[in-house]
């Protein structure tokens, strides 16, 4: 109730000020007259009495000061006070006050930019109820790292068998888009295959209908699709009676059960428009291991304990299947598993950017330094007036968090816009990207990044304008009080401030090296004239006859197009689309149980596929279309790559021997080794080389993985103008099939750098920043240095001193800044930069070009920076610098 | 600025201000002149710190003003303790009591 008494009270007297300010005086007035009175009764005469009442009261002002500090709400007054004041002095200087926000306005918008990536992908939890209980789960060989892909051995195990979960599912990693056809021009859709459990995990409830069901995925059971609040507004029109119509994807019916609200597109990496029924087949074997494994822990289990029951469930199923591998099983929370791909690379760019904003708070600092000595009589006037320290520094802070206020308000601006135009044309394939926004979150840390900066730039001039010693600024003389402590803080802001751009400029040297050397490796393939498509057969085409015939008379077709110099089609492509990996075993090499299998990459292809790539033949032979291999009598071949070759059999020829791949097995049938062929790269142009097979698509057990393909044509002319007759014969085979993700090889090659080419170019964007604000930093101090001794200057010359020297003096300043700030940036560089070495191509995070170039230029624009105002000091005509005092 | 160099501390001349008015409500003159003449001219109150004292002593609810007519005719502002003020008083009486007991014990040990 107390609070509530003050509060009104303060409040009254807020709006009914005049009111109380007469009362008071008249209050005080009846005092002096009381007063007054009572003396004259002793004696005193009237005047006499009033005045030495006066004496005793102490000043009517100060009196009234004291009783109004009392209430809450002087607080408030002294606070809106000071804003006015400072607005009012920060338009009396507007350039240095429209420099200052625009400097603190890109800071600030670039780092709330940048914060709000980190907070929504890095930060913020899940948007599933209570997500941090949701797990993803894989296995892995015992003694390798990381987690892999599950089998659906593994997995019908798991779901039968585990107590710690409430629901586990699956994710069909290779699903990836369906053709869908029967609702206009046939097209890709991106989309998943779940199990039956999936929905329930999340917690989401759908928009409309329902998940999918327990059950679902058996097989047998007719299929059912849930579909996105996206799809359903584009694709049938907000069609409110979308439940029960059926959809054709990949050539088989699916009914609509469900759609899913805007905000759910899992997995996020690429926002899903349909989640498609993943049937479960009884399994006849431990592999293929294609799935990842979700599930939503019971309250209250630890993934610890999950992950080690999935090891004893492993374990069984290793004892089911006796030739599989010793698997364990891996988990890791749901968020880690989205994002772990970026968050190094997001960290950088928070780090980078806040050093900016550092640098941006220095220069500040400085400009507000130099106007300070212009205040300095201002300020030395209140202070002899009465105002105490404490106060005046107030004030200039206020004023300080003013101009970063208004500079925040922009940078917000400045930030919504930036951020508006990443998520429009940034690289899309960053997770929860739709989760991005300017919200409260990133709102307070603005606020706080503003209020603090505030603080820091207005610190410094503050302090040093209201230094105790009054004397010398008040003295009556033109000469701009030279104060020394003043320019030495401002030198040493300057030395951090140079350390701080160089260590933003290593970072973006490390990694523009790091890039260029990343876009020189060589794919090993000829990416000239070459275009690439994807084609995905529908279930109609059941059988490896009918799925040979296809691609046959396709290929057959299409390599008798003008302007077709060779085509092809595979099952991976480079350089990051591999599909699958498969272990293997050379003949003669012995087979232990404990070590992890050798994985070689592994792709079905046609013989024309080496010719449109270009990969050039080492010994051996290509493939050819007379090969007879798709009866499980005829022998199995094999193209091996040079790395294969060079690690299992030295300077010996390949070609002849033997090997086995699968599981391990000695009843595996051996494939025969017919060629050997240079590397190509098929899991990023940053992977190292290892071994990859190569087998004809229509080999006896591969055809039924021939479903889905990409086709390369290699043209004559230009690649791109292939494309409407290339579609032609494709609809002229089958017109349900659609040509689609149709790029260039080098737009392929683009786009698998284009993570690493943001943020290169981002990070520079950011040294440049800081190189430029390093410069002016410069050119303020000198330009500030010169003007103040021109005095000095001035009697040199006339003593004689001639231009050089005049040079020398003055430069001395800026070499002994960059001198210390070089090397307090180059330790903080060593350290700093080891952060990055994850990101790094084939480059150290010492690497010595990457510190030395930056370090130079640095020098060479502080220098230029100097140039102007040096050569004004050594044109100082002594005469007109001694003439006014 | 004021010196708030009386020789009272700021909770002792709340104390003080509060039994003043426990008799009757006064002005701040009048206040000012029994606070002098029953401590017989030891404690002598500086106009300086009454009038904050007055404002904190209100806003706290221990006392109400109000504007009345004066002995010569004029204006004063009159301050009245209120019932809560009554009872701020006794507990500050008796903790001050508690106190000095005290310290004169401490002074003659």
């Amino acid at each position: 109730m107390n609070v509530f008494r003050h509060l009104t009270a303060g409040l009254k007297e807020l709006v009914r000020r005049d009111k109380t300010e007469r009362e008071l005086s008249e209050e005080l007035n009846a005092y002096l007259h009381n007063a007054a009175d009572a003396k004259v009764q002793a004696g005193a005469t009237p005047e006499e009495a009033l005045r030495s009442a006066r004496l005793e009261l102490g000043g009517m002002e100060a009196v009234k000061y004291e009783v109004r500090a009392v209430g809450w709400e002087f607080a408030l007054e002294v606070l809106m006070q000071d804003i006015r004041y400072g607005v009012r002095m920060l338009r009396k200087s507007p350039l240095i006050t429209a420099v200052a926000v625009t400097a603190i306005a890109i800071g600030i918008g670039a780092n709330t930019a940048i914060f709000s990536l980190v907070d929504a992908i890095l930060l913020r939890p899940l948007p599933y109820p209570e997500s941090q209980r949701l797990i993803v789960g894989g296995t892995q060989q015992r003694g390798g790292s990381g987690m892999d892909l599950m089998g659906t051995a593994d997995f019908l195990a798991w779901r039968d068998h585990q107590q710690s979960f409430e629901e586990v599912a699956v994710l069909d990693q290779a699903s990836r888009s369906f053709a869908l056809s029967g609702m206009g021009a046939p097209e890709r859709i991106p989309g998943v295959r779940v199990s039956a459990n999936f929905f329930s995990i999340f917690g989401v409830a759908p928009l409309k209908g329902r998940g999918f069901q327990p059950g679902e995925d058996r097989p047998g059971t007719p299929g059912v699709v849930v579909i996105s609040e996206q799809f359903w507004r584009d694709h049938v029109g907000s069609d409110p009676e979308v439940l029960n119509r059926a959809l054709t994807l990949d050539g088989k019916l699916h009914t609509i059960v469900g759609v899913m609200p805007a905000g759910f597109r899992f997995p996020s990496r690429r926002p899903v428009d349909v989640w498609a029924i993943h049937t479960l087949n009884p399994p006849t074997a431990r592999p293929p291991y294609g799935l990842v494994g979700l599930g939503r822990l019971k309250p209250g289990v630890n993934i610890r304990e999950a992950a080690a029951e999935l090891n004893d469930i492993a374990a069984q199923v290793t004892a089911q299947y006796p030739s599989s591998p010793d698997l364990v099983g891996v988990m890791m929370p749901m968020k880690e598993w989205m994002i772990s791909n970026v968050s190094t690379a997001l960290l950088v760019l928070l780090g980078a950017i806040a050093l900016v904003l550092l640098i941006v708070v220095v220069n500040v600092a400085n400009l507000l330094l130099a106007r300070a000595t212009v205040r300095q009589r201002e300020v030395a006037v209140r202070m002899a007036l009465g105002a105490s320290r404490k106060r005046v520094v107030r004030q200039l802070l206020t004023e300080s968090a003013v101009l970063s206020l208004l500079g925040g308000v922009i940078g917000l601006l400045l930030a919504y816009i930036a951020v508006r135009a990443f998520l429009a044309f940034g690289p899309g394939q960053m997770p929860r990207l739709e989760e991005v926004g300017i919200n409260s979150g990133v709102l307070l840390f603005t606020f706080v990044v503003c209020v603090g900066s505030g603080i820091l730039f207005g610190l410094a001039p503050a302090l040093e304008t209201s230094r105790p010693s009054l004397i010398e600024p008040l003295k009556d003389t033109n000469r701009s009080s030279s104060s020394a402590s003043a320019y030495r803080t401002h030198r040493a802001l300057l030395v951090f401030e140079v350390a701080l751009a160089l260590i933003v400029m290593i970072g973006s040297g490390l990694l523009v090296r790091s890039f260029v050397r990343l876009s020189d490796v060589s794919p090993g393939i000829q990416t000239d004239h070459v275009i690439t498509a994807a084609i995905s057969l529908p279930n109609k085409y059941a059988d490896p006859p009918q799925i040979t015939q296809f691609w046959q008379q396709f290929l057959e077709k299409v390599q008798t197009l003008p302007g077709v110099k060779a085509a092809g089609i595979t099952m991976s492509l480079p350089p990051n689309l591999l599909a699958i990996t498969n272990p293997f075993r050379v003949e003669g090499q012995d087979y232990d149980r404990n070590h992890p299998l050798q994985l070689a990459e592994e792709m079905t292809v046609s013989p024309g596929y080496f010719r449109s790539l270009g990969i050039p033949l080492m010994k051996g032979r290509f493939f050819s279309p007379s090969d007879k291999v798709e009866s499980i009598k005829d022998p199995m071949i094999v193209i091996i790559n040079e790395t294969m070759a060079k690690q299992h059999f030295g300077s010996k020829d390949p070609v002849g021997f033997r090997i086995q791949t699968g599981d391990p097995d000695p009843s595996s049938p051996w494939e025969t080794i017919v060629g050997v062929v240079g590397d190509v790269k098929y899991s990023g142009l940053d992977s190292g080389p290892g071994p990859t097979l190569y087998v004809p698509y229509n080999e006896n057990g591969w055809a039924m993985w021939a479903r889905e393909m990409y086709l390369v044509v290699r043209s004559n002319g230009s690649a791109p103008g292939i494309v409407p007759a290339i579609r032609t014969q494709l609809e002229s085979m089958d017109s349900t099939i659609p040509l689609a993700q149709i790029r260039t090889m080098d737009e392929l090659l683009d786009e698998s750098l284009v993570q690493q080419r943001f943020r290169t170019w981002l990070v520079s964007g950011f040294a440049a920043l800081a190189l430029l604000l390093s410069a002016i930093g410069i050119y303020g101090l000198i330009s500030y240095s010169v003007s103040q001794r021109t005095r000095e200057i001035g009697v040199r010359i006339a003593l004689g001193a001639q231009g050089s020297n005049v040079l020398g003096l003055v430069l001395r300043d800026v070499l002994q800044v960059l001198a210390f700030g070089l090397l307090l940036g180059l330790v903080g560089a060593l350290s700093a930069t080891r952060i990055m070495r994850s990101l790094l191509y084939s480059t150290s995070a010492t690497d010595a070009l990457s510190f030395v170039v930056p370090s130079f230029t640095l020098i060479a624009v502080a220098l230029l920076a100097c140039y102007v105002p040096a050569r004004r000091a050594t044109k100082v005509d002594p005469m007109v610098a001694l003439r006014y005092e | 600025m004021t010196d708030k160099n009386t020789s009272l501390v700021q909770g002792t001349l709340d104390m003080l201000i509060l039994k003043t008015l426990a008799l009757e409500p006064m002005h701040a003159h009048g206040i000012g002149v029994r606070i002098e003449q029953i401590s017989k001219g030891v404690f002598q109150v500086n106009p300086g710190s009454l009038f904050p004292a007055f404002k904190r002593l209100e806003r706290a609810g221990w006392l109400d003003s109000e504007w009345r007519a004066t002995e010569n005719n004029r204006r004063g502002k009159y301050y009245v303790l209120t019932a809560s003020g009554r009872k701020q008083l006794k507990s500050e009486t008796r903790d001050w009591k508690t106190q000095s007991v005290a310290i004169a014990r401490i002074l003659e040990a």
